[in-house]
């Protein structure tokens, strides 16, 4: 079993989320965050005085899938997820060692 | 003000006609002086039911001339015998026609009764201006402290209007018809006393404290009314210097300093009839110090108050880094700050026409297109200069720009034409713009919401502009000067330096300077004194954390603390 998870510019969340729903993914969990990565934001200024926006809006999906899944979500959440500029995200990809519904205590690919 | 003062000062300015000269003209003084001092004359009664205002002696026709002919005084004038006839064909005109004069008395009351309307409408829409300036200058500064600079816009109006009505206003009107009748309100006869100086050397008006006695009159309670709206104008201007970290109790005391004394002094100097306004008839100066509606009476007072606050209390914290490099700290909510400017420019249709004191001064056409021509070439200005030098015009420039050119055209805009008022506004567009970059990195006064640019530099370009771009066109007469003729044309009003009057510039100069000056001057020794006394200032602590919680117990938007507390 795998978690990935994906840091991505907010405006693409629906493209992505159509896109991993159409390959079968059962669950998604988003949080709204904010982060930089190596350009460390960009300056603006306001009433002549510059300031930093280097905590830019991002958002995170999690999700809990099949070892044999992991491969095609990576594949086809890149290419929805991509604008080809910079500031377009991450995926990191774990092992997890177990899920366990709560409901009714399933263990395992079934829990997922 | 105003235009209105025009018949009023033709009357006394016949009498300086008839003595002529220097030494003469200190008599002339004090023989005004002996008459208006009260129980030595017979003082005239008010009006409060408003059913004597406005008679046949306040019918004028579109000229100035007045309908009825009064009997010339002093045989020893040149033009003597034509004004005796002229009294004399309008006595035997009357007397065979009583019915015209008695409907005289209508038209005149009917005529003052326009004029009421006209300017307590546009005293209306200048009290919309102070929901204008809340909404600008809340928009304008962090989200921490909305909520208190909604109570400080709210307060201003509150105790600044008690003050006002306290003495301000006898302050500053309390003389006004020895000088400056505003006949197109009925003259207000009863507010004729200076309480310091006299005649031509007013310094603080007299009457009508409280707006009892004499000022318990239709007339006066117009006027009242128009002039504390603009009072709280400037009343509303230092809260865009000082807000984020003044304390409640210390703002109030802010107010009740411009409320009582700071606007009333110098509004006294220049629409009550004091000093600067009859430097015409006293030095030769032009037609005395000019400001139609209030570029630096109003204005520049508040925009220099404001810097000395500014001042007396330091900037924010962390506004300037350890290297002095000014920071930024956006403004919360741009759509108010758009919305609230819209809502002053609206207002400014009051502030400017409305200053005529009435509609039967045709010229609020003029002065209504005049303001809104300044106002879109200021904020045009504004927006260009920004998208040039920085790569994106600034929105908040775009509104203080806009704010910049009313600004600038609210003293010239009766005197000029259009052409002038447009040139009028880009000039204010590039002050304003470069009087807050020069706060920021230069003098290192903070200004959170350009108040000092916008209202104290633009105020004092309206002035020296009024110098320069007055046509002549309008102003006849003005502060008693020229009636008949000026520089040798009959009908010649206001007239500025490019339009060949020299001495008009010079007395704005000089008038704009000293509004800086006492606007600056008084509110930093006033309140460098308090501040040491006691901080103005609230705690470090209090600053970090907004002023909203601590100086009130609620934040403007409070589901934004609910993490903090508990909503279970």
């Amino acid at each position: 079993m795998k978690k990935i998870e994906a840091i991505i510019q907010p405006h693409k969340l629906d493209e992505v989320k159509a896109a991993l729903i159409g390959i079968g993914v059962e669950g998604i969990t988003i949080c709204e965050v904010r982060g930089h990565g190596r350009q460390k934001g960009h300056t603006e200024t306001y009433r002549g005085a510059e300031y930093n926006v280097d905590l830019l809006p991002k958002v995170k999906l999690d999700m809990f899938v099949k070892d044999s899944q992991a491969e095609q979500i990576i594949e086809v959440l890149s290419a929805a997820a991509r604008s080809g500029k910079i500031g377009d995200g991450k995926i990191v990809v774990s092992s997890i060692d177990e899920i366990v519904r709560i409901r009714n205590g399933e263990r395992g690919e079934t829990a997922i | 003000m105003k235009a209105l003062r025009q018949s009023g000062t033709k009357r006394r300015k016949t009498l300086v006609d008839l003595l002529g000269g220097w030494a003469k003209l200190t008599l002339a003084a004090g023989i005004i002086a002996a008459t208006l001092i009260p129980g030595m004359a017979q003082e005239p009664k008010p009006d409060p039911a408003g059913i004597v205002t406005g008679d046949r002696t306040t019918v004028i026709d579109a000229g100035g001339n007045a309908f009825v002919v009064t009997e010339p005084t002093d045989r020893n004038t040149p033009d003597y015998a034509q004004k005796k006839k002229d009294f004399d064909e309008f006595q035997s005109q009357a007397a065979k026609e009583p019915l015209a004069v008695k409907l005289a008395d209508t038209v005149g009351h009917v005529r003052v009764a326009t004029n009421f309307a006209w300017t307590l409408n546009t005293g209306y829409l200048v009290l919309v201006m102070q929901a204008g300036f809340a909404l600008l200058t809340c928009g304008l500064v962090r989200k921490k402290n909305a909520g208190h600079l909604m109570m400080l816009n709210f307060a201003a109006y509150v105790f600044a209007f008690i003050a006002y009505y306290a003495v301000g206003y006898a302050f500053q009107f309390g003389a006004v018809a020895v000088n400056a009748a505003p006949t197109n309100l009925g003259g207000t006869p009863t507010l004729n006393h200076f309480l310091l100086g006299s005649g031509l050397w007013g310094f603080l008006g007299g009457k009508g404290f409280f707006m009892a006695g004499p000022a318990y009159d239709a007339g006066s309670n117009v006027y009242a009314l128009f002039e504390v709206v603009f009072m709280e104008t400037a009343g509303y201007i230092i809260v865009g210097s000082i807000c984020e970290r003044i304390s409640f109790w210390s703002f109030l005391l802010c107010e009740l300093f411009v409320g009582a004394i700071l606007y009333p002094v110098f509004g006294c100097w220049v629409w009550g009839g004091g000093w600067l306004s009859q430097l015409g008839n006293t030095m030769g100066l032009g037609h005395g110090y000019v400001d139609f509606a209030g570029s630096t009476v109003v204005h520049a007072v508040g925009g220099f108050c404001a810097m000395a606050l500014s001042v007396v209390l330091g900037p924010r914290l962390g506004k300037f880094g350890p290297d002095g490099k000014p920071r930024a700290f956006p403004a919360h909510n741009l759509v108010y700050v758009v919305i609230g400017t819209f809502i002053l420019l609206f207002g400014w249709m009051g502030f400017n026409p409305g200053s005529t004191l009435g509609a039967t001064d045709l010229r609020i056409s003029v002065v209504a297109i005049n303001t809104n021509l300044a106002a879109v070439s200021g904020s045009a200005t504004a927006m260009l200069f920004w998208y040039m030098k920085f790569g994106k015009p600034d929105i908040t420039m775009a509104c203080n720009g806009m704010l910049a050119g009313l600004v600038a055209i609210t003293a010239p805009c009766a005197f000029v034409g259009p052409a002038s008022a447009f040139t009028i506004g880009i000039l204010a567009g590039l002050v304003v713009c470069v009087g807050v970059l020069f706060n920021d990195n230069v003098t290192k006064i903070d200004d959170p919401c350009g108040a000092i640019s916008v209202h104290g530099f633009c105020g004092v370009l309206g002035a020296l502009c009024l110098g320069l771009f007055a046509d002549g066109t309008y102003g006849a007469g003005w502060n008693g000067v020229g009636a008949t003729s000026y520089l040798g044309h009959a009908g010649m009003g206001v007239t500025g330096l490019f339009y060949g009057d020299t001495r008009q510039f010079l007395v704005q100069v000089m008038g704009a300077g000293i509004c800086a000056a006492w606007a600056f001057g008084a509110t930093f020794i006033v309140f460098r004194t308090v501040n040491a006394v006691k901080s103005m200032r609230v705690s470090k602590e209090v600053e970090q954390e907004g002023l909203d919680v601590p100086e009130f117990g609620l934040l403007a938007y409070p589901e934004d603390a609910m993490h903090a507390t508990s909503v279970s």
